[in-house]
C-alpha cells in the first residue's frame, strides 16, 4: 500500500505513512466484516452481502492519499500525528454511518468529499491564519447572523418531525450555522486575547467585549433551544479565557457559572429538566423519557469486551445512533476494546493539540490551537459521557465521527487550522507565560477520557449481564427473528408453541391457542409471559447447552445458540375438552395428577390468542372479563363451602360431630345442592351446606384447623413457572367461626385448592404442583426437570377415609360443591378427585364458575373428571 | 465456515486498530524519552581553550556549563599575569551557545579584538584577550 501512502526517508513521513496504513487496513476488515455480516447472522449462505461500504472505503482511501501527499508537499512540519488520527477516525465514522443506514452513509460521503476538497485547497493558503485573524468581527458577525437567520427560516432535516429548527436549507443542503459559530467564536476570542492581552488592561475591561459577544452567541442558541452547543460554548469561552489569561480565579468563577447555569437551566427548560432526570434516574422510565440513555446502555453491555463485530449487533435500536449514539453503536460492535481505541485516539490527539497550541509561534496561533483541541475534546467527552449515563445528554457531535455535514465541515476546517499552526520549520515557540494553564486541562482532559473508559468498562462488563437480561432489550427478539426458538410441547409430544418461518423472519406461533394464558407468549413489542418467560433459558438454548456452546455462538454470530424443545405435563386432548366446556362461560378448569403433581389441564375462559396481540392487544387490556388473566393460577375467590370437604377429613381424625336429627328446612336451604331426605353429614358436605361446615368447625380445635389449612397450602403461593397470585393471609385471629365465615379479603386461587384436594386424593401427601416435565438436549435426549420439591404431608386428615365417604354411587370419585355470593355475582366450586379404589394415578380436580349455578358446575365437574378417568377410545 | 472467517477478519482489524494505536503510543513514548534525555543530560559541546603564544600543553578542554579565566589560582583558566584581574571573565553555556561575558575586569575582556560590555556568543576559532592574554577557542562540534 506504500503507493498510496509513499514514505520518505523522513521519520515524520514513515510514521505517518505506516499509521495511516494501519488505519486503512483497519477499515479495510472492518469492511469486509460488513460484508459477509448479514450471512452469518442468517447462518447460512444465501448471497446477500453488504457492499455500500465500499463506496466509503475506497473515497476515504483516496482522500486521504492525495491529502497525505498534499501535505507532504505543501505543510512539510506539520504535526505527524494528526493527518492519521483525523483519518482513521473520519473514516471509522463514515464506515459506522453505512453500517446504520446506507442513504445516510452516501449523504455523509458527499460531505466528507467536500471536506477533502476544500482541504487540498486550503493547504495551499498559509494565510489562511493571518486572514482570518485580522477579520475576526467579520466572520463572527457573519455567523451570528446565520445563526439568527435560523430563529425565523429554521428547519429540521428529519422531515416533518417537531425536531429543532436549527438548520438553515439551501438547494436540499441543510446547513447548521451553530456548528459554524463555535469555530468563529473560538477564532474571534483567540485573536481578540492575543491582540489585547500584551495592553494589560484591567482584567474585567479586557473580557467586557467578549463577554458580550459570547454572551450574544449563548442568547441566540439558548433562544433556538440549541441548548448543547450552548453548554460547549459555555465551557469553551471558560477555559479558553483561563488559559489565555491563566488566573486560576477564573477556572472557580467558571465553576460556579457553569453550575449557575445549570441550575437555572434545569429551572427554565422543560427539555434540560427531562435530561437531567433522565439522567439521574434512568431506569424510572426506561420506555419513555430515558428510552435513549437505556437503549444507549444496553448496547454498550451488548458489545462486552470483544464486541459483535461490524454488521452483527443491533445499534439500530437506539434511536438517531448515527448522531448522538455514535459512541454506543461502535461500542456495540466493536466492544470495550474498540471504544478504549477511540478514546485512545482522542487523547492523543488532545495531547497533540496542546503540544501544538505550546509550539506555536504567536500567542494568537496557540489560543487558536487549544480552543481547537479544546473543542474537540470537550465535544467528544460531553456526547460520549452521554451515552454511558457519565453527564446528561448533550446533542452534540463526536467530532471527525458523527453523522452530519455542518460537523464534519467545522471539524475538518478546525483540522486545517491545527495542521497549518503546526507547520513550523523552526521551533521559535512564543514565550510563554505560565506554564500550568496547559498542563492542568491537558491532565484534565486525559482524566476525563480515562473516567469515560472505565464507564464504558463499568457497562459493557460489569453489568452487562443484568442489562442484557432487560425484558425491554430489543436484542433477544432480534435474535428471535434469526435463531430457532424451542418448541413447547405436551405430554404426548403435541406442539403447543413453536417458531415457523425462514432465518431472519421466524415469528413465534401458538399452536393451541386457548392455552395463550398458561404457555404465554414472547413477542417483540409485547415481551414475554408464561411458559415462554419463564423457561425462555431452555427455548433460547443458553441453559441446557454447554456454556462453551452458548459462548461461541455469542462470539461469532452475537446470537443465542438454536433453542431447546421442553415438554410440559399438560395433556392436550383433556384441555380441549376443558376448553369446550368453559366455551362461552367465565371460570376455570384444572386437573392434577394428585401424586407428582403434575398438571394436566389448566382451562380458562374467556381467554385471549398470542397469536393476535397486536390486533386485539387494548381490547384485551380493556375487558372488564379480564381475558388476559389465567384464572387458574391467578384467579382468586372466597373459598365458602370449599373447605368442608378438609374440616370433614380432619374430623374422621379427631371425632365426627353428630348431626342433629331435626335438621330444619331452613337449615338446608342455603346448600348448593339438594342433599336429599335426611341427609348425613357426608352427604351434607358432598352438597355444599353451610351447616355442615357450621358443625365440623366447631367440633375441630381452631389451632388443629388451622395447622390443617396452613399445612393444605391455602395461605402459600404455589410455586409454578407461570405468574401466579400472591397469597392472601387472614386480618384477623384464628377463631372456631373464622372458616365458617371467612373474612372476604382472604382468597384462595383454583390452583391452591386443586393441591390441597390432590392431598385428599394422595393419602394425605400434599404435592408441589408441576408443569414443565423436561426438555430435550442438543443430542435429541428428554432430560427430566429437577424436582425440587419437598413432600409435606397433612397427617392430620383422615384422607382415604374421607374420599370414601365423600364418594357417591353414580360417581366414580369423590366430590363436593360450593356456591356463595361474591359481590355482584355468584361463584362456584366444584371439587373432586379419585378414591383409594382407583388404580391408577390419582387425580385431582377443581372447576370455579362466575355467575352460574352448581347444577351446572356439578355437571361440567362430573363430565371433566369423566373424560380424565376414562380412557381415551373407551 | 463462514462465521469463523469473519470472525478472523474481526481479529485482523483489532490487530490492524491496536496497531495504529500501539504504534502511535510508541513512537510518543520514544519522543518523550528523547526529549527528557535532552533535557537530563544536555549535551555540551566541549571548549577548548589556550594561550596563543604558549606550545601546546597549556589546552585544556571544560565539559561543564561554567568557566571562569582569571588570575586567582582557584579559578578554571587560571593565568599569571598582571594585566588579568582575579576573576576576570566568564565563558558559560546557555541557549544552545557559548558565551563571553567580562567580570568587571581592571583591563577588559577583547573579542576578536573588540572590547566585550555585554554577554557575547563566541564560535569555534574566535580568540579572546584577557587583558594582554590572547586566548585562542576551539569549541568541538556537537555529537549526535
Amino acid at each position: 500500500m506504500n503507493w498510496i501512502f509513499p514514505t520518505a526517508d523522513s521519520p515524520h513521513i514513515k510514521l505517518q505513512s505506516r499509521l495511516l496504513t494501519l488505519a486503512a487496513a483497519f477499515l479495510f476488515f472492518d469492511c469486509l466484516v460488513l460484508t459477509f455480516a448479514p450471512a452469518v447472522r442468517l447462518h447460512e449462505w444465501t448471497g446477500t452481502v453488504r457492499w455500500q461500504q465500499w463506496v466509503a472505503w475506497l473515497i476515504w482511501l483516496v482522500g486521504f492519499s492525495l491529502l497525505y501527499r498534499g501535505v507532504n508537499r505543501f505543510l512539510p512540519d506539520r504535526d505527524p500525528y494528526l493527518v492519521p488520527i483525523v483519518g482513521l477516525l473520519s473514516g471509522w465514522g463514515l464506515v459506522t454511518i453505512f453500517r446504520l443506514n446506507p442513504d445516510l452513509g452516501f449523504r455523509q460521503t458527499i460531505w466528507f468529499v467536500l471536506c477533502i476538497a476544500g482541504l487540498l485547497v486550503g493547504i495551499r493558503y498559509p494565510r489562511l491564519l493571518p486572514i482570518l485573524r485580522r477579520y475576526k468581527y467579520v466572520w463572527l458577525t457573519s455567523v451570528l447572523v446565520l445563526t439568527v437567520l435560523t430563529l425565523f427560516l429554521g428547519t429540521y432535516p428529519g422531515g416533518t418531525g417537531d425536531g429543532p429548527g436549527l438548520w438553515l436549507q439551501m438547494f436540499g443542503v441543510y446547513l447548521q450555522p451553530s456548528e459554524l459559530l463555535k469555530l468563529a467564536l473560538i477564532i474571534y476570542l483567540a485573536a481578540y486575547l492575543a491582540d489585547s492581552m500584551p495592553a494589560h488592561f484591567r482584567f474585567m475591561q479586557l473580557l467586557a467585549p467578549t463577554l458580550v459577544v459570547a454572551g450574544a452567541s449563548i442568547a441566540i442558541l439558548i433562544a433556538q433551544r440549541d441548548l448543547g452547543t450552548a453548554s460547549i460554548f459555555i465551557l469553551l469561552y471558560c477555559l479558553i479565557v483561563y488559559v489565555a489569561s491563566g488566573k486560576r480565579r477564573v477556572l472557580l468563577i467558571s465553576f460556579f457559572v457553569i453550575v449557575a447555569a445549570l441550575v437555572a437551566g434545569y429551572l427554565t427548560f422543560d427539555v434540560i429538566r427531562l435530561r437531567i432526570e433522565a439522567w439521574l434516574n434512568p431506569w424510572l422510565d426506561p420506555s419513555g423519557r430515558s428510552y435513549q440513555i437505556v437503549q444507549s446502555l444496553m448496547a454498550v453491555a451488548n458489545g462486552g469486551l470483544f464486541g459483535r463485530g461490524l454488521g452483527l449487533g443491533s445499534p439500530g435500536v437506539v434511536p438517531v445512533a448515527q448522531s448522538d449514539f455514535i459512541y454506543s453503536a461502535i461500542a456495540e460492535e466493536a466492544g470495550l476494546f474498540g471504544a478504549v481505541a477511540l478514546l485512545a485516539v482522542m487523547a492523543i490527539l488532545t495531547i497533540r493539540g496542546i503540544e501544538i497550541a505550546l509550539h506555536a509561534p504567536n500567542q494568537y496561533q496557540r489560543f487558536l490551537a487549544i480552543g481547537i483541541s479544546t473543542t474537540f475534546i470537550v465535544q467528544a467527552g460531553l456526547i460520549i459521557g452521554g451515552n454511558i449515563r457519565l453527564f446528561p445528554l448533550t446533542g452534540v457531535t463526536l467530532p471527525f465521527v458523527s453523522y452530519g455535514g455542518s460537523s464534519l465541515v467545522t471539524s475538518f476546517f478546525s483540522f486545517l487550522l491545527l495542521l497549518m499552526i503546526s507547520n513550523q520549520a523552526e521551533d521559535q515557540p512564543a514565550a510563554i507565560e505560565r506554564l500550568r494553564p496547559y498542563t492542568l486541562i491537558g491532565s484534565l482532559f486525559l482524566t476525563g477520557l480515562f473516567v469515560i473508559a472505565l464507564f464504558t468498562g463499568w457497562w459493557s462488563l460489569i453489568r452487562s449481564s443484568s442489562l442484557l437480561a432487560r425484558s425491554d432489550n430489543p436484542r433477544r427478539a432480534i435474535s428471535d427473528t434469526y435463531v430457532l426458538r424451542g418448541e413447547i410441547l405436551d405430554r404426548n409430544n403435541v406442539v403447543l408453541a413453536e417458531s415457523t418461518g425462514t432465518p431472519g423472519d421466524y415469528v413465534r406461533t401458538i399452536e393451541v391457542p386457548s392455552l395463550s394464558a398458561t404457555v404465554g407468549y414472547s413477542n417483540p413489542d409485547y415481551g414475554q409471559t408464561g411458559i415462554e418467560y419463564s423457561m425462555d433459558g431452555y427455548l433460547r438454548g443458553v441453559e441446557g447447552n454447554s456454556p462453551t456452546i452458548v459462548w461461541w455462538d455469542h462470539a461469532l454470530y452475537g446470537q443465542y445458540p438454536p433453542g431447546l424443545n421442553i415438554r410440559l405435563s399438560i395433556d392436550s386432548m383433556l384441555q380441549s375438552k376443558a376448553d369446550a366446556l368453559l366455551a362461552g362461560r367465565k371460570g376455570a378448569i384444572a386437573l392434577m395428577n394428585a401424586e407428582s403433581g403434575e398438571l394436566l389441564v389448566v382451562a380458562t375462559a374467556p381467554t385471549f390468542n398470542a397469536n393476535d396481540l397486536q390486533a386485539n392487544w387494548s381490547t384485551w387490556m380493556a375487558d372488564t372479563n379480564a381475558p388476559l388473566l389465567n384464572r387458574v393460577s391467578q384467579g382468586q375467590y372466597p373459598l365458602g363451602t370449599g373447605v368442608t370437604a378438609f374440616l370433614y377429613a380432619t374430623a374422621l381424625q379427631t371425632g365426627l360431630p353428630p348431626v342433629p336429627s331435626d335438621l330444619s328446612a331452613v337449615d338446608l336451604q342455603d346448600c348448593a345442592v339438594s342433599p336429599g331426605p335426611a341427609p348425613d353429614l357426608a352427604n351434607l358436605v358432598i352438597s355444599g351446606c353451610p351447616i355442615a361446615t357450621r358443625l365440623l368447625a366447631s367440633a375441630i380445635a381452631p389451632a388443629t384447623q388451622m395447622s390443617m389449612i396452613s399445612r393444605l397450602g391455602f395461605f402459600a403461593q404455589p410455586n409454578l413457572p407461570i405468574e401466579t397470585a400472591k397469597a392472601t393471609s387472614l386480618s384477623a385471629p384464628f377463631t372456631s367461626s373464622t372458616l365458617v365465615s371467612p373474612p372476604s379479603s382472604w382468597r384462595i386461587s383454583p390452583l391452591q385448592l386443586l393441591i390441597a384436594a390432590s392431598a385428599l386424593s394422595n393419602n394425605g401427601h400434599v404435592p408441589s404442583p408441576i408443569l414443565v416435565t423436561a426438555y430435550q438436549d442438543p443430542s435429541k435426549d428428554w432430560i427430566a426437570m429437577p424436582d425440587l420439591s419437598a413432600l409435606k404431608t397433612a397427617d392430620m386428615l383422615n384422607a382415604p377415609a374421607a374420599t370414601e365417604n365423600l364418594a357417591t354411587t353414580s360417581f366414580p370419585g369423590w366430590e363436593t360443591i360450593s356456591h356463595m355470593i361474591d359481590g355482584d355475582h355468584t361463584v362456584d366450586w366444584f371439587i373432586a378427585g379419585t378414591t383409594p379404589e382407583w388404580k391408577g394415578a390419582p387425580l385431582a380436580l377443581v372447576v370455579v364458575l362466575e355467575g352460574g349455578n352448581p347444577e351446572t358446575t356439578r355437571s361440567i365437574g362430573e363430565e371433566m373428571f369423566l373424560s380424565a378417568v376414562t380412557p381415551f377410545g373407551s | 465456515m463462514l462465521p469463523f472467517l469473519v470472525f478472523i477478519l474481526r481479529i485482523l482489524a483489532a490487530i490492524a486498530l491496536f496497531g495504529f494505536l500501539g504504534w502511535a503510543l510508541y513512537t510518543l513514548w520514544r519522543d518523550l524519552r528523547f526529549q527528557s534525555e535532552m533535557v537530563t543530560t544536555r549535551k555540551i559541546p566541549p571548549i577548548s581553550l589556550s594561550l596563543a603564544s604558549g606550545s601546546e600543553d597549556t589546552r585544556k578542554t571544560f565539559t561543564s556549563t561554567e568557566v571562569v579565566i582569571g588570575r586567582d589560582s582557584t579559578s578554571d583558566f587560571p593565568l599569571a599575569d598582571e594585566t588579568v584581574s582575579a576573576r576576570h571573565a566568564k565563558l558559560s553555556y546557555r541557549y544552545l551557545q557559548w558565551w563571553v561575558e567580562d567580570m568587571q575586569s581592571t583591563n577588559g575582556t577583547f573579542l576578536n579584538d573588540e572590547r566585550v560590555e555585554t554577554p557575547t556568543i563566541i564560535i569555534n576559532g574566535d580568540e579572546i584577550r584577557i587583558g594582554q592574554i590572547p586566548i585562542l577557542v576551539e569549541i568541538q562540534p556537537f555529537e549526535q
